[in-house]
């Protein structure tokens, strides 16, 4: 973990509303796991608090984030240039854990899919990834070759205008009888989280399920406090250090 | 070489530069991001008797150069403190427990409990009490002066210093408090209130609805509570508030302060605090000045 000076490589909208930016990082930060985050900076200093970005790919020296236009912070991120600088703390949090699993279910909806695809860039050809990734129309669509290099993939749409018409989690739970797996990952929206861990249970799904959350942060390291989530035991946990990733069932969503 | 250490009611501090209350932990996550004892020293994140779970989150928000909190003290407790955290910490650099309680029994039993085993205590009077009803023990002189004696009372061996809230009155008059009350140093400022509306929710971000606002935005604020605060004691301060440079805690200095403490610049730049140091260095050796306590209270007004 360290926070450096990255130059912008390259910055451009890959989706409606959703950018890529790949920076170089001007020395190694260690090995990144899928699932793992950035926390960079807009690179303004009337923006105070660094963004959190889950890290999508890494190549060599440089790694890609993607982002969604959102406030004004991620629009600020947008106008950085090839050759600007900006200011990045990496790799944070535990990352996801996929221990001995073989084949894998991935669910991810909206922003929440440029985590699982650094995870299964990280794994290609060594696991069998079984992706359903949802987004809210045609437009949005992105990253889809790289869900399918993992193994198969279905695409769910909110509008159906490709794919699967309905969610990720909608997706999966068609499809669940078809499937082996022994692990799910998953990463979206709160609601998709919460549907997710309902339909679990409903449907008697005793599959390990590992999610990535999300929270508004200050340090991105542990420090502050204020990036807290309920644990099932009563406990809080921080979201930056002992999250993102947690099991489904030892989070209250 | 420029002569960088501070001594503050005996204490000795590697440098004027102490990481700020909450924003910092018990230190060891920065720990791994470069060696702490490079800090001045550290104000440990609020401590109460007993652990607490704190606020419902979004406890962060973010203005235009500050930004919101409202982390509500979650903190394992003094005792988990003191088992896991403290003798690392110490050996690492000068700690000063920051402590909060419900009712001014609290703050006495902490202060109790922590007497002799931390180079300093801060005493943070800016959370809801009991004894004003709800409110903050820190808006009226009175409350100030009452729990800064009974606080003292308790302590036989470890300063106490006592953190004002700006939220008052007079920060003169508050600060006297302090001093009557048999306070050694005062800090200042914790956070003002503040609060950041979503306007498409039509509601406040945080889920406190209003949080304490710090970061360069209120610096222009503390350096004047810190000036006014400091002509109206004898005994010295600590000042922050905003600071994000070198230049900022020289300014500090020259309103008053013998130290500064350094927080939400953390979260910009995670190495603001050695960054800062070296920066103050500089502008001292520069300048041709040999000793960081030459330019304390040197202000000139107009
Ligand atoms: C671990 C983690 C991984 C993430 N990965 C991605 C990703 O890969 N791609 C992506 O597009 N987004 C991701 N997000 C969400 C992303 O952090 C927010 O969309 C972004 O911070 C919004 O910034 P803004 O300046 O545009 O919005 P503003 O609303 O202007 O931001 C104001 C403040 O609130 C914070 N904030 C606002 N929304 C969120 C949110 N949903 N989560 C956390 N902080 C928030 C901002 O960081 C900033 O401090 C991730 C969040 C977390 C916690
Ligand atoms: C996330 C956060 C948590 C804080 N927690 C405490 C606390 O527990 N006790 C306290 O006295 N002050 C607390 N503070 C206030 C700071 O110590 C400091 O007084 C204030 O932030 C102003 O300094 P700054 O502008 O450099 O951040 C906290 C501040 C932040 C940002
Ligand atoms: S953001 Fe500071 S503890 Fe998580």
């Amino acid at each position: 973990m360290k926070e450096l000076l990255a130059t912008v490589k390259e910055n451009k909208p890959i989706a409606k509303g959703i950018w890529s930016i790949t920076l170089a990082l001007p020395e190694p930060v260690g090995k990144i796991k899928g699932g793992q985050f950035a926390n960079l900076s807009v690179g303004d200093a009337s923006y105070p608090l660094k963004r959190p970005i889950g890290v999508c790919s890494v190549n060599g020296p440089d790694v890609t984030l993607c982002y969604q236009l959102k406030g004004d912070g991620t629009h600020k991120i947008s106008q950085a240039k090839e050759g600007d600088k900006l200011s990045v703390l990496l790799p944070l949090g535990n990352g996801f854990d996929l221990g001995d699993a073989e084949n894998i279910a991935v669910i991810g909806g909206g922003v929440g899919i440029f985590p699982l695809a650094a995870v299964i860039e990280e794994h290609a050809g060594k696991k069998n990834f079984r992706s359903y990734i949802g987004f809210r129309g045609k437009e949005y669509a992105c990253l889809t070759e790289k869900f399918e290099k993992g193994g198969s993939l279905t695409i769910a749409t909110d509008d159906g205008s490709i794919g699967f018409h309905g969610n990720a989690v909608q997706a999966f739970l068609s499809d669940y009888e078809n499937i082996k797996c022994d692990l799910i990952i998953s990463c979206g929206p709160p609601v998709m989280l919460r549907a997710l861990k309902s339909a679990l249970k409903e449907r008697g799904i005793a599959v390990k399920c590992l999610v990535s959350l999300e929270e508004r942060m200050g340090c991105g390291i542990g420090a502050c406090l204020v990036c807290a989530c309920k644990k099932s035991d009563g406990h809080n946990a921080r979201v930056c250090k002992d999250g993102p990733v947690f099991d489904i069932n030892e989070v209250e969503l | 070489m420029v002569n960088l250490s501070v001594k503050i009611c005996g204490v000795n501090f590697s440098n004027p530069v102490i990481a700020a209350s909450g924003t910092f932990g018990f230190g060891r996550e920065y720990n791994e991001l470069y060696d702490i004892s490079a800090v001045g020293g550290v104000s440990t994140k609020g401590l109460t008797l007993e652990p607490r779970t704190g606020n419902p989150v979004p406890r962060i928000a973010e203005g235009k150069s500050v930004i919101l909190n409202a982390v509500g003290l979650q903190n394992p407790g003094v005792e988990e403190f003191i088992k896991n955290d403290l003798e690392w910490l110490k050996s690492k650099t000068t700690v000063i427990a920051n402590v909060a309680g419900r009712t001014l029994e609290d703050y006495e039993k902490i202060c109790a409990r922590l007497d002799g085993l931390v180079d300093m205590i801060e005493l943070n009077i800016s959370c809801p009490n009991v004894r004003a009803g709800g409110m903050a023990l820190g808006i009226k002189p009175a409350n100030v002066e009452e729990v800064t004696k009974l606080c003292k009372a308790a302590l036989e061996k470890t300063p106490l210093i006592v953190k004002l809230s700006p939220n008052v009155e007079s920060i003169a008059v508050n600060a006297q408090a302090a001093q009557r009350g048999g306070a050694d140093c005062i800090s200042l400022i914790n956070t003002l209130t503040g609060m950041v509306i979503d306007i498409e929710r039509r509601k406040p971000i945080i889920a406190n609805n209003t949080g304490g606002v710090s970061g360069a935005g209120i610096m222009p604020i503390a350096l004047r509570m810190v000036y006014e605060a400091s002509h109206a004691v004898t005994i010295p301060v600590i000042g922050m508030g905003g600071i994000t440079s070198g230049k900022d805690a020289v300014a500090f200095m020259m309103a008053g302060a013998s130290a500064v403490q350094v927080g939400t610049a953390n979260f910009t730049d995670s190495y603001a605090i050695p960054r800062i140091v070296k920066e103050m260095e500089e502008w001292l050796s520069a300048h041709g000045i040999k000793d960081v306590n030459e330019i304390v209270n040197t202000l000139k007004l107009n």
